[in-house]
């Protein structure tokens, strides 16, 4: 045999090694009596995904006869996954689901309503009951289709060794802050007292500043017209567009919450608008020298707009619906979610670990809980039951909130559009919904 | 008058009349290359730097030396995993793209056949196609055949994916050997196969090589694919590995870092002994001959 028929010889026997790459079987199965049941993370990071392993140790040690696979997904490509999963029919047992996609997973019915078995288990009394109202509000309020297990809250970080510093109270209006950040502001050393969000995610936290300065109950009035461009919002988001380039460093316009984080870091912001999210990196960074803020009031009192709210879903194509609840109801009892919770610095859904020493001693954390958790709150549902809610806050309103901080858009035309368009949606969706 | 041509590093960086280093030369020549270094050095410095420093460290230099963020991806984050599944996927779709190249690449350029422009044409729209926009269809077949969440259904995708550029690039390598060579060996009494093994496939070699290393690259870098088509972590790959160190709110520097060098290491080593196949394999075609 030449030498080239055997090289191709060789080539063919290389072929052979393809069955290494057989197939693994995907989705959940039994073997034996044991059950698999699989697991996506929505937003798997460094961060998470040990906790959920940890977790799904301590569920497997407990429950023998079921396994969890753990599949992680990361937040950007979640919505991907799920809807290619869907439209395929490959969906997981559970799923890791928040608020601002359980619209879309709803609205092509895969998930299971949960009402009936939340009601005669054991958890039935214990969860947040703003976070269910949250959690059945953004599926459109046809039912529960989401176990919520955090809640999270707009905060203001801020560097509370510059404030005690400069003698500075801790500001309790929008205008007290202004004047603060004002305070803080020495341009010459490269150091602002508070920063903008003009990139990635603006939409969403110019629209919940202006609700806390607004006081306003919700973002649709009785007729179903939205409140945004309410003379009131306006007012704020005026006031936040004079902040650029006085208070708050040029790069603001297209900074997202990564610029935004590090700027704080570093020294050059001392006050940050964020989420409870980002409570171990502030933490991690700088330690006793942050504290944490709700957002402070305008002149008509306070109003909060409700977060997204992280839980679980149980697809409908699961084939161990039994084990896939049985691993939600241990995700969300009091010791699960009391260590998720503390460990990820969120509002924990079981109200059984408000009584938790880590929460008592929690700081913002709990300051968060008893506002989100108050019946004397207003807080404001986004209607993230919209299909077009995502386009409204990141595609449309995004860059026209860069024009307003560029003074090319007036900040009434930029709320104007938001509300228009939140009023023609809203009218789209009871027309077709009722 | 004809002037000699002088090769590069003929010519000296000193003047004419003495030993003067010719500082124009100097400035012209090496100042945008010593630009262009800093360039595209420095990215990979910056990985490394994040690689190899300790977490929180703001030196500009890797001190103290530390390798515990590969220690965390590639034992902790499963890396070690992830790697052995993208070499076997990117090995074995770079066998398949580059024998299935070959023999469509050879059949472009031999054979004269009813349609063959428009099937050309063919080839190069398919380029026009996003993957992104296949998923859904490919995602129904593979399932009809049980292969979501095999390694299969990747090196399948990726495959057919790269086959219409590999093919086109082969051809044109193919076109460049001459035809008369197959013709003596068919005379001395060759098939066309023993003819093509033994005579073209030899001198295919930068070809086979330019394309096979398109294939790996190509594969070893998918993304999106992986991410559909695999749910168990045991069968990931590198890119979707990496994009696991980053969260929502946090982002775990030193390990991106570390797992960007370990992503970068085979490509990094198929350009740096490959490249000048892969620049024969890029202009092939591109001269009319």
């Amino acid at each position: 045999m030449s030498r080239s028929l055997r090289t191709a010889a060789a080539a063919l026997a290389a072929l052979g090694l393809l069955t290494a790459c057989g197939s693994s079987g995907s989705g959940s199965s039994a073997d034996g009596g044991k059950v698999t049941v699989t697991f996506w993370d929505n937003n798997a990071g460094p961060a998470r995904t040990p906790l959920f392993q940890h977790l799904i140790d301590e569920f497997e040690k407990a429950n023998p006869t079921i396994t969890v696979k753990y599949v992680g997904v990361t937040s950007s490509e979640v919505a991907e996954k799920y809807n290619t999963a869907i439209a395929s029919g490959s969906t997981p047992d559970v799923g890791g689901v928040t608020t601002a996609l359980l619209a879309s997973l709803t609205a092509q019915k895969a998930l299971v309503p949960l009402d009936e078995l939340l009601a005669k288990s054991a958890l039935n009394g214990k969860l947040s009951a703003n976070m269910l109202e949250t959690s059945k509000a953004a599926s459109g309020g046809k039912g529960l289709y989401q176990l919520p297990s955090s809640g999270n809250q707009d905060v203001i970080w801020y560097r509370a060794d510059k404030f005690k510093e400069a003698g500075i109270e801790v500001p309790k209006t929008w205008d007290e802050l202004f004047a603060a950040a004002a305070r803080l502001t020495d341009k010459s050393k490269n150091q602002y007292g508070f920063t903008i969000r003009g990139g990635s995610g603006s939409g969403f936290q110019v629209l919940s500043e202006a609700y806390a300065y607004s006081g306003l109950a919700s973002m649709f009035d009785a007729a179903g017209k939205s409140t945004v461009d309410d003379p009131r919002n306006v007012e704020l988001i005026a006031k936040i567009a004079a902040q650029f380039k006085n208070t708050t460093p040029e790069a603001d316009v297209s900074n997202a919450y990564p610029q935004m984080l590090a700027q704080f870091q570093a020294n050059q912001v001392m006050m940050v608008h964020h989420n409870l999210g980002s409570t171990k990196d502030v933490r991690t960074a700088l330690g006793d020298k942050v504290a944490g803020m709700l957002l402070p009031s305008g002149p008509s009192g306070s109003s909060i707009l409700a977060n997204p709210v992280d839980g679980f879903g149980l697809f409908k194509n699961s084939k161990h619906q039994d084990a896939a609840w049985k691993f939600l109801e241990f995700l969300d009892s009091h010791a699960s979610n009391s260590y998720w919770n503390e460990n990820v610095g969120q509002i924990p859904a079981n109200t059984e670990a408000y009584a938790d020493d880590w929460y008592a001693r929690s700081g913002i954390t709990k300051q968060a809980g008893d506002a989100l958790n108050s019946p004397a709150v207003k807080l404001v549902q986004p209607p993230v039951h919209l299909p077009q809610y995502s386009k409204i806050t990141k595609t449309d309103a995004e860059p026209n909130f860069q024009k307003v901080l560029l003074g090319k858009m007036s900040p009434a035309e930029f709320a104007k559009a938001v509300a228009d368009a939140f009023t023609k949606a809203q009218s789209d969706y009871r027309a077709k919904n009722g | 008058m004809t002037t000699a041509a002088v090769p590069l590093s003929a010519k000296s960086t000193r003047s004419a009349a003495g030993g003067r280093p010719d500082l124009g030369r100097i400035g012209r020549l090496f100042l945008p290359l010593a630009l262009y270094l800093v360039f595209t050095v420095v990215p990979f410095y910056w990985m490394l730097l994040f690689a190899l420093r300790p977490a929180g460290s703001t030196s500009l230099l890797p001190w103290p030396l530390t390798f515990e963020h590969f220690d965390t991806v590639w034992n902790g984050m499963g890396f070690r995993v992830y790697f052995q599944n993208s070499v076997w996927i990117a090995l074995l779709t770079l066998l398949f793209v580059t024998f299935f190249a070959l023999m469509g690449g050879y059949a472009l350029a031999r054979f004269r056949f009813r349609g063959q422009k428009l099937f050309l044409l063919a080839l190069l729209c398919t380029q026009f196609v996003p993957g992104a926009m296949m998923l859904i269809p490919l995602f129904n077949i593979f399932q009809a055949f049980d292969l979501i969440n095999s390694r299969w259904s990747l090196i399948i995708a990726e495959t057919t994916f790269q086959l219409p550029l590999a093919m086109i690039l082969m051809s044109g390598f193919v076109k460049n050997v001459p035809v008369e060579l197959e013709e003596s060996a068919m005379v001395d009494g060759c098939g066309r196969i023993r003819a093509f093994l033994a005579v073209v496939l030899p001198l295919l070699r930068p070809g086979i090589v330019a394309v096979g290393s398109f294939a790996f690259i190509g594969s070893w870098n998918n993304f999106l694919f992986a991410l559909m088509f695999l749910n168990d972590p045991e069968l990931q790959t590198v890119p979707v590995g990496l994009q696991t160190t980053i969260g929502e709110n946090t982002v775990d520097f030193g390990a991106l870092a570390a797992g960007g060098v370990v992503a970068a290491v085979p490509v990094v080593l198929v350009f740096a002994f490959v490249q000048k196949y892969l620049v024969q394999g890029m202009s092939a075609g591109a001269v009319k001959g």
